[in-house]
């Protein structure tokens, strides 16, 4: 699970700052916001790809993180339960545009846009300066990644990103341990598809 | 197609889930199985690859409007519980109006007025009057403000940490400062004297920023 980020000696420590926000301090509460908006902001950002949603939604966490605070026991650390509330809030959001009928995460408008974004970037298409590349690499990466459904998408980022263990993942999304790792390997076969003309290699 | 275990067990080496003797007998398998080697050579590009290039960490956009709007929306619900808890009041003294149209209350009323008078007898040491601050902005890096309300001056105290010393020889004239307004709905704040007369409107532009509205007599 994600703990704190490390702390400068003369810095607050999270469990100061936390329980002065219990007690209402409001300035303290705007600390922790500094402190974790970074990290919050790219979670909801790479889950959405959508710069002002994002926004909105690490807003809202932060709002629910506030309200939920007296609640809180602090038997994990401060970060943890506020990423789930965060990894919650987006979800649940992710959800919510899925049932409005929304066609982005749609399997087959995947396949479609799979094959015409292959033909866009011919195999060995290389470009003149290695940064330039990357970040082209970057995006096409991003591209993919937000073609996957909710569910292959989630995954991906609380792995690749969060760096979280498979019990971890369970334990949040919630469901079994093989079903993450199926989630897994379908969610990296679909982006291996998309961007086979990467990361293929000949025998 | 491969039986789910296969797949799960590419996927628990390329994530390092694997103990020592899973991970000795896949590697096994891999030099055996050429094909089963290039897809997990691949998998494990995209997964570095998936790492490079998606930063745990994001610059939000406009990061101090951010904050500032999770303030003022603090504020506003803390606004609308203490309106809250005071419907229940209104609701409550309606109930109780209801009370003295019953034919028992005349004697209940005198045992309680004894008990209300007893409690009454002792001094208050709360006050319930409060101002509201929305949110606090200082432009200057190293001037902290904070606010809090004096009961024995029945004031609230703006304190500015940071400031930089004002020369002795520099003549300070002061505003009083009788009451204020709060709109959360626009969030601004209105400072008014002892007339009644606004000296000064403190609100926020669209970006956020802090807008100071004064009443300045025209020469």
């Amino acid at each position: 699970m994600p703990s704190s980020a490390a702390t400068d000696p003369g810095e607050v420590s999270d469990i100061d700052l936390v329980k002065r926000s219990q007690a209402g301090d409001t300035r303290a509460f705007d600390t922790l916001v500094t402190k974790y908006r970074g990290r919050i902001y790219a979670m909801t950002y790479h889950l959405i790809q959508n710069e002002t949603e994002a926004w909105d939604l690490a807003q809202e966490a932060f709002i629910k993180a506030w309200r939920a605070l007296p609640n809180f026991k602090q038997d994990a650390a401060f970060y943890t339960w506020l990423y789930r509330i965060a990894h919650n809030v987006t979800y649940d959001w992710l959800r919510k545009k899925k049932i409005q009928g929304d066609g982005e995460f749609d399997d087959e408008r995947t396949e479609h846009r799979v094959a015409a974004g292959a033909e866009a970037t011919p195999k060995g298409d290389a470009a003149p300066d290695t940064a330039m590349r990357n970040a082209e690499l970057g995006q096409r990466i991003q591209e993919a990644i937000s073609r996957l459904t909710p569910e292959h998408r989630q995954v991906i980022i609380l792995r690749e990103v969060e760096g979280l263990a498979y019990e971890e993942i369970a334990a949040l999304v919630p469901c079994s341990l093989g079903t993450v790792m199926s989630r897994l390997f379908y969610a990296r076969k679909k982006l291996q598809e998309q961007l086979k003309d990467v990361y293929e290699t000949t025998l | 197609m491969k039986p789910p275990s296969e797949d799960h067990d590419l996927i628990r080496w390329i994530d390092g889930e694997m103990n020592d003797a899973e991970r000795a007998t896949f590697e096994a398998r891999l030099k055996s199985d050429p094909m089963l080697a290039k897809e997990a050579e691949e998998l494990r590009a995209l997964s570095a690859g998936i790492q490079a290039h998606l930063p745990a960490e994001m610059k939000i956009p406009h990061a101090d409007f951010f904050n500032s709007q999770i303030q003022v929306r603090i504020a506003q619900m803390d606004l609308d519980e203490s309106r809250q808890k005071q419907a229940g009041n209104t609701s409550l003294a309606d109930l109780f109006l209801s009370w003295i149209r019953q034919p028992w209350f005349a004697t209940a009323g005198a045992v309680a007025l004894a008990v209300l008078g007893f409690v009454w007898m002792r001094p208050h040491t709360q006050d319930t009057s409060h101002s509201l601050i929305l949110s606090s902005y200082t432009p200057g890096l190293g001037v902290e403000a904070s606010t809090y309300h004096d009961n024995e001056a029945d004031a609230t105290v703006l304190m500015l940490d940071g400031l930089e010393e004002v020369p002795s020889d520099r003549k300070i004239s002061g505003i009083s400062v009788h009451r204020s307004e709060t709109e959360p709905e626009v969030a601004s704040t209105t400072l008014f004297d002892a007339t009644g007369s606004p000296l000064l409107v403190i609100s926020r532009d669209d970006a956020g920023h802090p807008l100071f509205l004064t009443n300045t007599p025209r020469g």
